[in-house]
């Protein structure tokens, strides 16, 4: 390394920035202002495109269905209008609320006890080498176990009661999300962590502003595949005899052998599921990455 | 009455083949106190390493640094062993600016202020005064990653001198900014530390910018780093100017010395 290049008498400009006047505070011009709304109006166009395409996606589903069941007697195929039909009835009825609320509750509370074992357990693992080693075995191993068989593990430990859907949910999707901050946490920003130290942040300042910032987008991601997870197992758990849930609803529509109840069960959950799926999550994912700016740009 | 002295620092860092590598050899030099000392040297030479022990964020291998400020001192040695002991209040501009990107400019502020335990009636005078003079007060409720390089750089160097350190620690503030924006910061970074008399280090491998800004200039060799030499500006802060004759006869006194060792080291 020569170090006639390094020490130079004067430094070039760089060119990473346009000149400021150091004391100004700059308002938009009228050129960048009028191409801001026309990029507003770009985007807003491209937004409708969007919704219009999802649209479109779900009246082609309709249809199909309702081609298929041109061909099937309703007892196998019910008509699209005849199940809503149906959903009408199960939520005006209702005993929707209910079971729709039994279910929920066994995702929420089971949900709950996993995050509270995982965040910690997923931090201190990527951070410490000794309870990552000691721990990965078992997080791979949970990973891999079918969440069908906690669910029988579940009931044939705890009985057929509540305990059991909590812990054949929690124990499903725990390892899942103790993974994803494992990794999130060896992910941290070091550097970020040294400011922080010389500032003499507080442990909790540092917790809650530098750390959990960082992983807040794993966390949301395991909170979005661990959704997915729960709802399946909940269901399962609740076939095998519970007396309320949806689980158990679609098992009853079944032993009468009526599709449309099956259908029509199936249905009002997979939309409450959308809605606290893209709704809610992802609500919840726009405020706390406010702060990124979006890189929509090269995506036509 | 706050000074840092570096005593024979010795710092290795290990390589990727499991040896060890030089980076600090027996640095040594005092800060000039309530005065700008300006750390010159090629890039990799280890200044960064430096600050970073000073800011107690790396550990010497070897050698000392002492602190000792009014109130008392880190290090056993005070001549004031009556007052309790307390660390240096330090503050440090990074090389990189080290925001929480998550967080609005003045937050990062703030974030820094409740650490350093800074009284909350003052936030707000402090933010106003701190972010205008980086030329950034319109832009306290913008995220970082919403600003450019050069603005984030600024924001980093109003943090650090926000807090009114006692030792404030500045590594290549200024060389990530424009040339117009560069000059402006330099001469009011000057000023501020004249009106409140902390200890500054700062870190650059520009001579000019050593010149102007530094009443001491401490010439490090390349990497194994040691010192060359030790020049204390001729000048006061007040009498720089950077077309002044005796300006630019002192900046050329000292781009003469450190070709000079620069060409003795044999590099
Ligand atoms: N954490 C580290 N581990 C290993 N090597 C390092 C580390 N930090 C810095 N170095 C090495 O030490 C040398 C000095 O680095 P640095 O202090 O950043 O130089 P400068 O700030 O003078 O440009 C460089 O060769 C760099 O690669
Ligand atoms: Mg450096």
């Amino acid at each position: 390394m020569s170090s006639l290049d390094s020490i130079t008498p004067a430094e070039p400009a760089r060119q990473d920035q346009a000149i400021a006047v150091p004391t100004g505070a700059g308002s938009a011009s009228l050129s960048t202002e009028v191409s801001f709304r026309r990029a507003r109006s770009a985007a807003k166009r491209q937004t409708l495109r969007d919704v219009g395409l999802r649209v479109a996606s779900v009246i082609a589903l309709v249809s199909i269905w309702w081609l298929l069941s041109l061909f099937f007697p309703p007892s196998l195929v019910p008509k699209p209008w005849d199940t809503f039909a149906e959903v009408g009835v199960i939520v005006t009825s209702g005993n929707f609320f209910t079971e729709m609320g039994a279910t929920l509750r066994r995702v929420l509370v089971g949900f709950g006890l996993a995050m509270i074992v995982s965040i910690p357990l997923g931090i201190f693992m990527g951070t410490l080498r000794s309870l990552e080693s000691f721990f990965e075995p078992p997080v791979i191993l949970g990973l891999t176990m079918p969440g069908l068989i906690w669910a029988v593990l579940a009931i044939m430990f705890f009985g057929l009661n509540e305990t059991s859907a909590y812990a054949a949910v929690a124990v499903t999707i725990a390892p899942m999300l103790a993974i994803s901050i494992w990794q999130g946490t060896k992910s941290i920003d070091k550097d970020l962590i040294d400011m922080s130290k010389v500032f003499h942040a507080s442990a909790w300042s540092k917790v809650v502003d530098v750390i959990l910032p960082q992983l807040i987008s794993h966390i949301l991601a395991a909170i979005r595949y661990g959704l997915g997870l729960a709802w399946k197992v909940v269901v399962v758990v609740e076939m095998f005899g519970f007396s309320n849930g949806v689980g158990y609803q679609v098992v009853r529509g079944f032993n009468v052998f009526s599709m449309k109840a099956v259908l029509a069960w199936t249905i009002t959950f997979l939309v409450v599921m959308i809605v606290i799926e893209f709704g809610l999550i992802g609500w919840l994912e726009r405020s706390v990455t406010r702060w990124r700016p979006r890189v929509e740009a090269w995506r036509r | 009455m706050a000074y840092v002295r570096v005593d024979r620092a010795v710092k290795f860092f290990p390589r990727e083949d499991g040896s060890e590598m030089l980076v600090l050899d027996g640095v040594s030099f005092d800060a000039k106190e309530h005065g700008i000392t300006c750390l010159l040297g090629p890039s990799g030479c280890g200044k960064s390493t430096l600050l970073n022990a000073i800011a107690g964020l790396e550990k010497l291998d070897q050698g000392e640094i002492e602190f000792r400020v009014p109130g008392s001192t880190l290090h056993p040695t005070s001549h004031i062993p009556d007052l309790p002991a307390r660390s240096p209040k330090l503050g440090y501009v990074f090389q990189d600016p080290r925001l929480l990107n998550w967080k609005r400019v003045e937050d990062n502020l703030v974030f820094a202020f409740k650490g350093m335990k800074i009284p909350r009636e003052s936030w707000q005078g402090r933010l106003e005064k701190y972010l205008s003079l980086v030329g950034l007060l319109s832009f306290r409720k913008q995220y970082p990653l919403y600003l450019s390089g050069g603005m984030r750089q600024r924001v980093g160097l109003a943090r650090g001198l926000a807090i009114e350190p006692e030792i404030l620690l500045m590594d290549e503030p200024f060389s990530k900014l424009d040339q117009l924006t560069a000059r402006q910061l330099r001469q009011d970074t000057v000023d501020i530390c004249a009106r409140l008399g902390q200890t500054t280090m700062l870190v650059t491998h520009d001579v000019e910018e050593a010149a102007y800004m530094g009443d001491r200039v401490v010439i490090f060799s390349s990497r194994p780093a040691h010192i060359l030499e030790v020049v204390d500006n001729p000048l006061e802060a007040t009498e720089r100017d950077l077309d002044d004759l005796a300006f630019i006869r002192f900046k050329k006194r000292l781009l003469q010395t450190v070709l000079k060792l620069v060409d003795q080291e044999g590099v």
